[in-house]
């Protein structure tokens, strides 16, 4: 979004998430010889993988869906909505794509074409939902949500019921698999190893450059970015805020259908009871931490993609649970969204002394801000 | 960023003593440093002679100094009684003892208080009150007074100045922040000038005019808001008839056994007015009655007002407030920071804030960067916005630098009219004169304007004809070239009904 790309501007935006990352890493460290690990072992195992290759693979495989969660919830948050419901309209968009992919036969391409379509549909009408329970009956987005969510859980377990059939070798359900032509090949662009990258990576590159467009280069985009950091002075520039509330709620809805789309087409081919649920909540930490900006998402969820990763030999080799990623995953978030704060303040007002020294300005007294609330005591 | 240097003041006790300076030149800093909101970085305060270091407002107050801030800060719903013990229940109690203080104090400073009516039910003159009686309950022996007659009509004024004369003659020391020169003639005993965050004189008000003290503020002459040459034209470019809005009073706002128990109130009730091309239609009130509503009614903001509004012959009444503004009402808003601005956006962003769908900002569905940029260096070039450039967050640019760069905004792409809500307040005195010659040049061009002012120099200088607005009713017309302040401020007030009553 800036276009001047100031080094020091750049170095100040960078330390924040470093600083963020070594504070993780330390008090990390702290509960691991509190609770009597081998601290260096533990690192050792994270940062070291033991097949480099495979690891590099399954990051990005990781990555590519983290991110498409994290852009999701970062349409939200641009206009300050909390979409919290990410997790529930992926898992239910990617359900009736499953569902439909299964039951139809259609040329390859258009197969898929379809499925990502459905998927993104009924996920945009699920957090549709919320957008007009908030403008209509001004029920908050987060409340909504968070309940959508777990109605979500309940209606495709239900419906799993209807329509399941056994998965070959093992007693799991799920819907009917898609055929072949409704499946994305995976590509084999790491060499030496047979794991494979998700074809729909391209899918997650194009979505982050589509949503980079949408937002800085684009009239909507200006209102939605406009109603977010001022819904006052959106109101008076002539933006309908309730009809931006619908539509970016369904804009990020769509975007969650994305989601389970590299593992339904890429990897598992039907909805099952195993299919991974709570990707949203790590698209909530991702893009926090990379601020919603597609770059910073996308390091971001390689990160967090790499973290699962690494967390896998742990328990064997350290004898270390994998959660401990968790801890360092929750730590790496308290501390940035507080650095993040701490800088933006500190941006803030080094820009004004830097302003006021070049415009050799009378000094602004505070003339006209609100009361302090040191004030509120005499 | 220094905000005040070598500031020297000595206070005599038991005087009136003004500090004068314009909006930005630091004299709320030095009231704030006084009271103990932030600390100096050098220099030494006395008070008694006795040197004091302030880390908060309550070691100000521990040392007899109040502050009665320019924003009142009670709480409606509670008496006058409570809003004074609030924070203070330890001195007098709650009850009777507290109750007997404060008719004591209001008695010997001949402060004419009330302590069991609600705060909601006085007027601002009356709060203005309750707030000074608030600091001396405290024990304050020396008062600040923050630009106390900024909410007040000229009638207020006067009985302010008498309580200050009051608290004066019981050996009370005041301190009084202002920027209207006659006001601090008229009541200090003397004048210390500030200018660029440092003291520049100390003066008395009898050796001083005010041409004389206006030159010391800003080191030169004063503009006025003075536009004689008429520009009205006979063709109606707003019409306004009968906008009403009315809003639900809440539960539990007034007390049960009053009787009176409306379920709405009127925030606007039947105005109607025409204003034509080239002219400006300046409207007068007190704050608080119905002038943002009406604002924002016609801009389209509220959903529930009726009436019809007219602009240029066509009907825009259910229209958006974006296609409200694409026909041609710019709108400069009361409060910049809330409705003028995106103060954590680029300044070029903010070009295009309220002209989404105008050239030069946009292409068809794409924001056009260039253009939008390149119209934001004319509106720095030309509106004289102090800047280091168009990529600076809003938020770092002074209050009047921000002033006129929305005014410059808003004047873009000829509008047709301009709805201007207090359009030079807390901008400094060189801005304010550019902010007039611009809205005077676009009404020689035939714009027409709605101009809401608290100030009535400005309103007076700058208005072809004059409304009162009172409790969302218009009710006075008035010739610029013949009215008073005074007049006006009666009018603002209701003061005719009220010698009834």
């Amino acid at each position: 979004m800036k276009t001047a790309l100031d080094p020091r501007r750049l170095l100040i935006g960078a330390s924040a998430p470093v600083l963020a990352l070594l504070f993780a890493v330390a008090v990390t460290s702290v509960v691991l010889a509190t609770a009597g690990k081998d601290v260096w072992l533990t690192w050792q195992t994270l940062l070291q993988p033991q097949d480099f290759r495979r690891a590099l693979v399954l990051t990005i495989n990781q990555g590519t869906y983290i991110f498409l969660s994290a852009l999701a919830v970062a349409i939200g948050f641009r206009m300050n909505l909390f979409n919290i419901g990410v997790d529930g309209q992926y898992r239910m968009g990617a359900f009736a794509g499953a569902v439909v992919g299964g039951a139809v036969t259609l040329p390859t391409g258009i197969h898929v074409v379809v499925i990502i379509l459905v998927s993104m549909v009924v996920s945009a009408l699920w957090a549709g939902i919320a957008g007009l329970l908030k403008v209509t009956r001004g029920v908050s987005e987060v409340i909504s949500t968070i309940m959508l969510n777990a109605i979500a859980t309940s209606l495709i377990a239900y419906m799993l019921r209807r329509v399941q059939v056994p998965v070959a070798g093992s007693n799991n359900i799920g819907t009917k698999p898609i055929p072949g032509s409704g499946r994305v090949p995976g590509l084999g662009l790491v060499p030496g190893t047979p794991a494979e990258i998700y074809g729909l990576v391209f899918l997650a590159i194009a979505a982050g450059i589509a949503y980079h467009v949408l937002l800085n280069r684009t009239r909507f985009g200006f209102d939605l970015r406009a109603t977010g950091r001022s819904s006052t002075a959106a109101v008076a520039s002539g933006v309908d805020v309730k009809r931006m509330v619908v539509v970016a709620m369904l804009i990020s809805g769509a975007a969650a259908g994305l989601v389970g789309m590299p593992i339904l087409l890429g990897e598992a081919y039907s909805y099952s009871i195993t299919f991974p649920a709570g990707l949203g909540f790590t698209g909530i930490a991702v893009a926090l931490l990379g601020r919603n900006s597609p770059i910073g998402m996308a390091l971001a969820a390689l990160l967090f993609g790499y973290l699962n990763v690494a967390a896998n030999p742990l328990q064997i080799l350290a004898n270390v649970s994998t959660e401990v990623v968790a801890i360092i995953q929750g730590l790496i978030l308290l501390s940035v969204v507080v650095a993040y704060e701490v800088v933006r303040r500190y941006r803030i007002a080094a820009e004004q002394r830097r302003v006021a020294r070049e415009v050799q300005e009378d000094p602004v007294d505070s003339d006209g801000s609100g009361p302090s609330p040191a004030e509120v005591r005499a | 960023m220094v905000a005040n240097r070598d500031v020297n003041i000595v206070i005599r006790r038991g005087q009136v003593h003004a500090i004068v300076g314009e909006n930005g030149a630091g004299k709320s800093t030095l009231m704030n440093t006084l009271y103990g909101m932030h600390r100096a970085d050098e220099g030494t305060i006395l008070v008694e002679g006795a040197p004091m270091t302030f880390q908060s407002p309550a070691d100000a107050i521990a040392a007899g100094i109040g502050m009665v801030h320019q924003h009142f800060m009670l709480a409606d719903n509670l008496t006058v009684l409570e809003n004074v013990v609030l924070g203070a229940e330890k001195l007098h109690g709650i009850g009777d003892g507290a109750r007997r203080k404060i008719m004591e104090i209001s008695g010997s400073y001949g402060l004419d208080i009330e302590p069991d009516v609600l705060v909601e039910d006085l007027g601002v003159g009356d709060r203005q009150r309750v707030e000074i009686l608030k600091v001396l309950y405290r024990g304050a022996r020396i008062l600040i007074l923050d630009e106390p007659t900024a909410v007040l009509v000229p009638q207020e004024v006067d009985e302010l100045f008498d309580n200050l004369r009051e608290l004066k003659a019981e050996g009370l020391t005041v301190i009084f922040i202002s920027h209207k020169l006659d006001e601090v003639l008229a009541v200090a005993d003397e004048i210390t000038v500030i200018r660029r965050g440092t003291t520049v004189a100390t003066v008395h008000p009898k050796d001083v005019t005010a041409p004389q003290l206006a030159e010391l503020m800003v080191g030169s002459e004063l503009p006025t808001p003075e536009t004689r040459e008429s520009t009205v034209t006979d063709q109606v470019v707003l019409q306004v008839d009968g906008l009403t809005l009315s809003a639900p009073v809440p539960r539990g706002a007034r007390p049960v056994d009053e009787g009176r128990e409306p379920t709405t109130r009127r925030l606007l009730d039947d105005v109607s007015f025409t204003i034509h091309r080239g002219e400006v239609l300046g409207l007068a009130g007190v704050e608080g009655n119905g002038q943002a509503e009406l604002v924002e009614a016609v801009m389209g903001m509220r959903p529930g007002a009726r009436g019809s509004v007219e602009l240029d012959g066509a009907d825009i009444s259910d229209w958006t407030t974006r296609r409200r503004r694409e026909a041609g009402i710019a709108y400069v808003p009361e409060d910049r920071h809330r409705q003028g601005l995106l103060l954590e956006a680029p300044l070029w962003e903010n070009r295009v804030l309220g002209h989404q769908t105008e050239r030069p900002n946009v292409k068809g569905p794409w924001i056009d960067r260039a253009g939008a940029r390149a119209d934001s260096e004319r509106i720095v070039r030309d509106y004289d916005v102090r800047t280091p450039g168009i990529d600076v967050l809003a938020s770092a640019l002074s209050g009047g630098n921000q002033q006129k760069f929305i005014v410059g905004r808003e004047m873009s792409g000829k509008p047709k009219v301009l709805i201007a809500a207090h359009p030079t307040r807390g901008v400094d005195v060189g801005a304010q004169a550019a902010i007039w010659d611009h809205i005077r040049a676009a009404r020689r061009n035939g714009l027409g304007v709605l101009l809401i002012s608290a100030d009535l120099d400005e309103l007076i200088g700058l208005s072809d004809s004059i409304r009162a607005i009172l409790r969302g009713r218009l009710v006075g017309e008035f010739d610029p070239a013949e009215v008073t302040p005074e007049q006006l401020g009666s009018a603002m007030t209701g003061a005719a009904d009220r010698a009834e009553a």
